[in-house]
Formats: C-alpha cells, structure tokens, sequence
C-alpha cells in the first residue's frame, strides 16, 4: 500500500512543480523581455508585479468554455489532454538528485524519446479538431518541424549514449560525478574520477560532445516551438497556430504544456551533458569541495540551478534573435545539424573504440 | 486480484474497445486518432511480456511515424475520395465478407487452440528454461541482451535489415526528386 501512496503522491508534485514552474516562467519571460528591449515589464500587480501571472491564471479559470460550433468537439476537448499527458509523463524518468528519481527503469531516455513524440499527435488533433484554417496550418508546419528536428534530437541522444554505454538517466548521471562507478578521463587523457567537479562532466569527457549539446540545444528549443523556431504560431501570419481557438482552462493546458516541455529539454541536456546533479566545484587537494557538495540537497539544488540557466537562455534568445522562414528553418536543420549529428555519431564510436577503451 | 492484473485488462479493454470502434466509425479522421489509442494500448500490452523495447518502439516509430504519415496523407488527399470511401463502405479492409470471415475464424480458433494447449502442458522450451533459471525477470537489463543478442548472434539479420532500410531510404528520395536530370 505505502508503494500506491508514492504511485499517487510523485505525480502530484511534479504537476504541482510544473505548475509553479510555468507561473514563474511566465513572470520571467516577461521581465526579461522587458530588459532585453528597456522597459519595464510588468509591475502594476504586487510588489514588481510579482502576482501578475497569478491573476492570469486566475482570470483563466474563470473563462467560459466556449468550442466552435464547426469544430469536431471530442477531437478538440482531448487534444489539450493528450499534449500535456505527453510532456507530463516524460517527467517520470528524470533524475533530481542521487537516487532522487521518479521511475529508476532501465530503458528511461529511450522512453522519454518516445513519450514525447505523442505531443505531435496532440498537436495535429488540436489542429484538425479546430476546424480553422489557421489552426490546420500551424498544427501542419508544427508537426514538420517537430518530425525534422526529432532527427538531430535523437542523433546527439545516440552519440552521447555511445559515450555513457547505458540508457538509464539514473546511471548516466552517476557517470559525470565522483561517485562514478568507471574512471573519468578530462577529454581522454587526465583521470579526473578523484577530482570530479566540472571536469568530469559529459561535454568535457569527449570534446566533440560539447558541439553534441550546442546541436541538441538548437534542436529541443525547435522541437518546443519557441522563437527563433516559432512558426508554428508565428502570430502575425497564423494568429496563434494550433492554439487559435482554445481559450479558458483548456489553452491553460496548452499553456503548461508548453513551458513544461521547456524545462524538460532543459533538464534533459543537463541530465545527459552537463553533470546532471553532479556539482562543478571539482576537488583540489585538500579541499575536498566536490565532496560537500554532493548529497540528496545539493544535487536538487545543483538540478535546479543549471535547469533554470538553461531555461534562462532560452528565454534571452527568445527576445533577441527574429524569427527563422520555413525554408531556412528545414535548411537548418537537414543540411547543417543533421550531417554535423552524424559525425558527431561516427566520431563517439571511435572514441568509445580507440579511447575509452 | 493485484494492482498489475487491473491495469493489464484495462489495456486489454481499451485496445479491444477502440478497435472496434475505429472499423466501425464513419469519421476518418476520428478513427485515425483512434488508431492512435490502439497502438498505444498494445504498447502497453507488451510491456506485460516484458518486451519493454518493443513497447517502446512501437510508440516511437508507429504513433510518431507511421501514424502522422498517415494523418498528413489523409489530411492532402481528394476531397471527394475521401467522401466516396465514408460513405459508399462500412467496410475497412476491402475483402469480401466470406474472406474476411474464414480469416478471422482460422485465427480465432488459432489462438483458442494454443491457449488450450498451453494451459495444460506448457511446452518443452519453456519448462527447460524454467529448470534452469535463464527465464527473463522485469528487474534485468533486457535492452542489454538485446543489444547483445544483436550484435553477436543475430548480426546477420540485423545487417540485412539495416540494408533493407537504406534502400528503402533512397528509392523514397529517387521518387521524390524532380525529373529533370533524366
């Protein structure tokens, strides 16, 4: 029975985390737009319009439910579910901090991969379930772009994993730290399993990884539809894309989808390639600061910490780089971060073969 | 009756249930998204065969490959063909009645003559296997023996396959490539 009390506590968390992520994302998003283009941001509602986003939220929930009378009523109630259930259920492989990990399985980012990937689906309902022109097209150029860049997505996952020899996010984490079962080597030469910190993170394990994250970064800020990749609700050609019809609770569900998946590609690289939990203070002689800072508190912090930068610089540029056409966009991603993916690939399995081993 | 029991026959339910709805709707896009639902309860169905890789393979390649290709085709398609096929036939494979029926009896009694057979005897692979303790348990690393497996015993195939698919591969992008070279 206490296993069903955890079954049912874990998922209330998260949803309560996600939640509280997305209230304060938002306020985030706009303050930061606010600096990036001076001016002020919100700051009417508490204290520098801390509570805006709450009235928000609040202002949401009250809304009617209102489906267009053309639209295909079954397809365009679930379509909301479906996208959030997608991103929500990625969250149950990811690892917080040592041992701290919803579902410890074996075949963890494989699933997450898969998981994933349902968002498309939920998409396309969304889409077609609308009955809008608009929302047809956004939810068709969402699902192409999403296709494409599943492609360099899975290439970067794969030559990483050629790295880490496991598919356990669990594992993989314990990989980067002093608490790592193999010898660490700092780019294939300097043992580093004692010293830890940042040294023995994925990226600096084998150089060509760190060109492995800038590929996956570009490619997971596409797969969450975020600018400079926003075509899909470009809004001055689509209105809002999928999303055009949906108001009250069920464009709240789009909403959290949304910035869910952003943190959950942000968690996801720093999982695979920046240490996950592992701290980047390393151990010199004496000081023993590797050491300190690792434990159930500290990799939460560590977690938290480097997730919310990443999410931070998705947001900066957000607001700073314009938006890419569709042609560029497909460009981007078949002629340049494919091929690049899979040299990235051929260059993991000899390093794996020649160096590692 | 456990926890996992309940969950196995609600994916048995589901998948039984939807399939039945989807070759019997006359929405064809509704019964796309049903497919979806489908596939997905099998998904689930094959994890209680602790073919955990297969389960997930099945999501990643059919629900976000196979499946959108097949929304894209019928969201681009003819207009009026589309109206013919909704209205013209109940039917969703296109054999004639009796065909349909000898086939799904032929598997039916099938699947009831395993199951008779098994329930009293299991066969001898499987008691051999069960003396010697080499069964399979939820708590191995089976995406490792496949691995394993893959790349050692049954390399062979596995190249052929990988073949298979490159050339797949590049008489898709032969069709699609504008005849103007030739």
């Amino acid at each position: 029975m206490p296993d069903l009390f955890i079954h049912i506590i874990v998922p209330i968390a998260i949803f309560l985390f996600i939640a509280t992520f997305t209230l304060f994302a938002v306020y985030a998003e706009r303050k930061i737009a606010g600096f990036l283009q001076d001016r002020l941001g919100p700051m009417e509602t508490g204290k520098f319009g801390l509570i805006q986003t709450v009235a928000d939220i609040l202002k949401l929930l009250q809304k009617e439910f209102i489906t267009p009378s053309a639209a295909d009523k079954v397809l365009f109630a679930i379509a909301p579910v479906v996208i959030f259930t997608a991103v929500f259920i990625g969250y149950s492989v990811v690892p917080w901090a040592p041992d701290f990990i919803p579902a410890n399985t074996n075949t963890g980012l494989f699933f997450l991969m898969a998981v994933v990937s349902i968002d498309a689906i939920g998409i396309l309902m969304a889409g077609w379930g609308s009955n809008n022109k608009y929302s047809l097209l956004g939810a068709i150029r969402a699902i192409a772009q999403m296709v494409s860049y599943e492609i360099p997505v899975g290439l970067c996952l794969i030559s990483a994993v050629m790295i880490t020899q496991t598919l356990n996010l669990n594992d993989i984490a314990y990989l980067q730290g002093i608490d790592s079962p193999h010898p660490i080597y700092f780019f294939g030469f300097w043992d580093v399993t004692q010293i830890g910190g940042v040294f023995a993170w994925h990226i600096f394990q084998a150089p060509h990884l760190l060109i492995v994250y800038v590929i996956f970064f570009l490619a997971t800020l596409a797969e969450c539809n975020r600018a400079p990749f926003d075509i899909p609700e470009a809004e001055s050609e689509l209105i809002g894309g999928f999303h055009t019809e949906y108001g009250g609770i069920k464009f709240a569900f789009l909403f959290l989808a949304e910035y869910a998946m952003m943190f959950l590609v942000a968690i996801l690289g720093v999982v695979i390639f920046l240490g996950a939990w592992n701290t980047p203070l390393p151990n010199i002689g004496a000081l023993r600061l590797a050491d300190w800072t690792t434990g159930l508190g500290w990799g939460l912090f560590w977690t938290f910490t480097k997730s919310l930068l990443i999410v931070g610089i998705q947001i900066w540029i957000r607001w700073t780089l314009p938006r890419f056409r569709a042609d560029q966009l497909m460009t981007l991603c078949w002629k340049i971060l494919i091929p690049v993916g899979f040299l990235c690939l051929a260059i993991s399995g000899f390093w794996r073969i020649f160096i590692m081993l | 009756m456990t926890i996992e029991t309940i969950i196995f026959y609600a994916f048995a339910a589901m998948a039984i249930g939807a399939g039945l709805l989807l070759v019997n709707i006359r929405n064809t896009a509704r019964a796309l998204f049903l497919f979806f639902v489908v596939l997905f309860a099998m998904a689930g169905l094959y994890l209680f065969a602790l073919a955990d890789f297969i389960a997930i393979t099945q999501i990643l390649i059919y629900v976000g490959g196979v499946l959108i290709l097949l929304i894209f085709a019928f969201m681009l398609s003819n207009k009026e063909l589309l109206k013919d096929i909704q209205t013209s036939s109940t039917r969703f494979i296109s054999l004639a009645n009796w065909q349909s029926v000898v086939l799904s009896i032929t598997f039916l009694s099938l699947m009831v003559y395993t199951f008779v057979n098994w329930s009293q005897q299991m066969p001898g692979w499987i008691e051999q296997s069960i003396s010697k303790g080499t069964l399979i348990q939820a708590k191995d690393n089976n995406i490792e023996l496949l691995g394993f497996k893959f790349m050692t015993q049954y390399v062979l195939p596995f190249e052929i396959i990988s073949i298979f698919l490159m050339m797949a591969l590049i008489g898709a992008a032969h069709l699609s490539r504008k005849d103007n070279t030739a």
